[in-house]
């Protein structure tokens, strides 16, 4: 019972850095996403093929690989002490971290997104014309509020991936909660700890699921 | 607007949020910031010589000599988990300054700036207390599992004909996997630093044995990258004061119930 307690009060510690990882990808990621739908759609053959080849990068390597890199790189590459790169008391592995996810998701976002904006008829942006809308207004106000509808399902998917996937931090040492189940079951010697995290991950999915149907349900309303 | 701005300050918030624990977690003791700082890496799943303790703190007999040696040198001591694979790479990349953690010296003798060796250990054999094993010669045609990157994979690796006798060689992620799947049935012995296994038969009260036969003998050091002997020699130093006062069989006194300590010896 002891340990229990003590191992919800350890992970729920690294359960707020599992938290802030998840939501800082997910406000750098989603922006980013629509950018990537964007060149990927663009007329220009070089921005096109370009957004072409990160999202190939991104979507084809492992995305455990790509912290590492992300993380170790500036080291590697360009010979800079990593401790130099942490802003104010922000430790540059914190910092990776978000890199790594938010560029890696908004590969993923930005494909889903573009599904959207491609299924979008063409008479629409036809219409919009014909009543005088000019363009960025025919696409936040008409095309991107219907995108965000057909992408909602699509985009939980990946959402209630990233709580899980926030675990691949722990490859470059982030103190998040699967990091801090791993170091208190090998000081406990038993793997109570792992389990105890497992729920947390599936109450975080859980409580995620129902925001989620509840902006689906929201935004159906001409259903 | 107003909900950019919302999404802003929750930005913001987070960020402070951010901060706020990684300051926690990572720094203990002064808070004087312009302090240089002495920051130990080490692996947290790796009791008694560094781990977290029930109340989320890391401890351990190497984290406490590493502890006072920073505070003899006027350092900040910063207790940086590291993750065991990649801890020549956080070396190197000016990441940590030393590796704190048990840190064996043979094989590695080339790759790091060494202190004099403070502790000996053994790389010994953990079966089942109930198994027919009790030499080495009786691991013949068995399933053995060592940590990946260990010196116990050293110690079996520069041992080519103990290791060609075994029926397979699992390296596992950590010592809790390799004891487990040793409890489960799945393997049938784990080779390992003698320290941590009486630690983990003792704590966790399994029935395990380990064998009178050891597979090598080693000392612990303080490893710092190649061009830090600077900062090395500080450290070495220390060592030999604390050693001298008394400080250091103390310590061992506190984690191992006896002194095992060498140096100075």
């Amino acid at each position: 019972m002891k340990d229990l307690l003590s191992i919800l009060t350890q992970l729920g510690t690294g359960f707020l850095t599992t938290i802030i990882l998840f939501c800082l990808t997910l406000i750098f990621s989603i922006p980013l996403g629509l950018l990537v739908a964007k060149g990927r759609m663009s007329k220009n053959i070089v921005i096109r093929s370009v957004v072409r080849f990160y999202i190939s990068i991104m979507r084809g390597t492992p995305l455990m690989l790509q912290l590492l890199l992300v993380y170790f790189g500036p080291f590697y590459l360009f010979g800079i002490k990593l401790r130099d790169l942490g802003i104010g008391k922000i430790d540059y592995r914190d910092i990776a971290a978000v890199i790594g996810f938010s560029i890696n998701y908004a590969a993923y976002f930005g494909e889903i997104f573009r599904s959207g904006i491609q299924s979008m008829p063409k008479g629409q942006y036809e219409a919009a014309a014909v009543l005088g809308f000019s363009k960025s207004q025919t696409y936040f106000r008409i095309i991107l509020p219907q995108v965000i509808k057909r992408v909602l399902p699509a985009v939980t998917n990946e959402v209630i991936t990233l709580v899980k996937d926030t675990s691949l931090a722990y490859s470059i040492a982030v103190v998040e909660m699967f990091t801090v189940a791993k170091q208190i079951s090998a000081a406990q010697t038993s793997v109570l700890a792992l389990f105890v995290a497992g729920a947390f991950y599936y109450l975080f999915n859980f409580i995620v699921e129902i925001i989620m149907n509840g902006i689906e349900k929201k935004m159906s309303y001409y259903q | 607007m107003k909900k950019i701005l919302s999404a802003v300050l929750c930005a913001a918030m987070l960020m402070t949020c951010f901060t706020a624990c990684s300051k926690e977690d990572k720094k203990e003791g002064s808070s004087a910031s312009d302090k240089k700082q002495l920051v130990v890496g080490f692996d947290a799943d790796f009791p008694p010589m560094g781990f977290k303790d029930d109340n989320g703190e890391y401890v351990g007999f190497d984290l406490d000599l590493a502890k006072e040696a920073a505070k003899r040198l006027d350092l900040e001591f910063v207790a940086q988990p590291i993750n065991w694979d990649l801890k020549d790479s956080e070396l190197n990349s000016g990441n940590i300054d030393c590796i704190w953690n048990g840190f064996t010296i043979s094989g590695r003798e080339d790759k790091y700036a060494w202190t004099d060796a403070y502790m000996e250990n053994d790389q010994v054999v953990v079966v089942d207390a109930s198994s027919d094993i009790n030499t080495l010669d009786d691991l013949e045609g068995m399933t053995v599992a060592v940590q990946k990157d260990s010196s116990g994979l050293a110690a079996v690796n520069d041992n080519e004909e103990l290791k060609n006798s075994f029926g397979e060689l699992l390296e596992e992620d950590n010592y809790l996997n390799a004891m487990m799947e040793l409890e489960s049935g799945a393997i049938d012995a784990v080779i390992m630093d003698e320290i941590v296994a009486r630690y983990q038969i003792q704590s966790s009260g399994k029935n395990f044995k380990i064998l009178d036969q050891t597979v090598a003998s080693e000392t612990y050091g303080v490893g710092f990258a190649l061009e830090n002997t600077a900062l090395r020699d500080d450290v070495q130093k220390v060592l030999e004061e604390m050693a001298a006062d008394g400080t250091m069989a103390e310590l061992s006194n506190k984690w191992f119930g006896k002194d095992v300590t060498i140096i100075g010896k």
